[in-house]
């Protein structure tokens, strides 16, 4: 069960980044990116901080935690 | 490693063996199984009959030596790159069939009964070879941070399912001699703790796998 909401999809699209892209950007796997996106991975204040300049993004909006 | 460079090193060991048969063959017939039957080095005495002998056992030293050191440059040439590309080590899945050397432990029930030498049971351990099938089909993988927790994951339940077993054994055989002999109790902790470590490296790589690919059967890979 997903932890928290994440919105990165959106957000990446909004860029017109490939989930290629990002990874390739932030230093991660694709299906890294894919487990975020589907809320199933809780990642690190770094990669958090990272996906947020990549998408130019603020973390809250990315990531919404109850 | 390239292909050619295997194939090199195959057929130099293949020549060096035979160097080795001819030699062996020569000292029986006509050398009086000079160096190959047990020999008092002390009051041993050079003859000329025993250079085919020296030059093969010189030969192999030379092979092994060899291999050493493309086994030390390889690990540090690995050690280098995983530094730099921060992804696995390159390894053919098809190296986890090592794992069927494990069965070589087998040759401890015989050796024992033979011979009462019991070292071949440490052979069981080689069943962990069979880790690397799945450790090559992670093969070339970026180690991004999600890879770095599931690995510590998978080394915790490994380390744990093989205490475990040592727990269990321990348990088992503080209770006294095996089958009321001693010897029977070796032979039953040789075999434990060989196998606990095969279990601990083959369950650590197929536990890393299982993990990383959990769940993807449903990833659409949407972009």
């Amino acid at each position: 069960m997903p932890e928290f909401e994440c919105r990165l999809k959106k957000y990446r699209q909004l860029k017109e980044l490939t989930q290629e892209q990002l990874a390739q950007q932030v230093g991660v796997r694709r299906e890294t990116i894919m487990r975020l996106e589907k809320a199933q991975y809780n990642p690190s204040l770094k990669l958090a901080v990272d996906i947020s300049r990549a998408v130019d993004a603020p973390i809250e909006e990315i990531f919404l935690f109850p | 490693m390239k292909k050619s460079n295997w194939k090199f090193i195959l057929i130099l060991g293949v020549v060096v063996v035979l160097l080795l048969a001819g030699a062996n063959w020569y000292a029986i017939t006509f050398n009086d199984w000079r160096l190959v039957a047990p020999m008092d080095f002390e009051t041993y005495e050079f003859l000329p009959g025993d250079l085919p002998m020296w030059v093969a056992i010189l030969l192999v030293n030379l092979y092994v030596i060899y291999l050493m050191v493309l086994l030390i440059r390889t690990v540090i040439a690995n050690k280098r790159r995983l530094a730099k590309t921060k992804t696995t080590r390159k390894l053919d899945p098809r190296l986890g069939l090592l794992g069927f050397a494990g069965f070589f432990g087998c040759l401890g029930f015989w050796t024992y009964s033979a011979f009462h030498q019991v070292y071949p049971f440490i052979f069981f351990s080689f069943f962990g070879f069979f880790g690397f099938f799945y450790e090559g089909k992670m093969s070339d993988t970026l180690m991004d941070e999600r890879f770095e927790e599931n690995r510590v994951r998978a080394d915790a339940a490994a380390h744990r399912v093989t205490q475990i077993m040592v727990f269990l054994t321990l348990l088992l055989v503080s209770r006294g001699a095996l089958l009321g002999n001693l010897e029977y109790t070796l032979i039953a902790v040789l075999i434990v703790l060989s196998l606990t470590f095969a279990a601990d490296l083959f369950l650590s790589e197929y536990l890393l796998y299982r993990y990383d690919h959990e769940d993807q059967l449903d990833e659409s890979g949407e972009d």
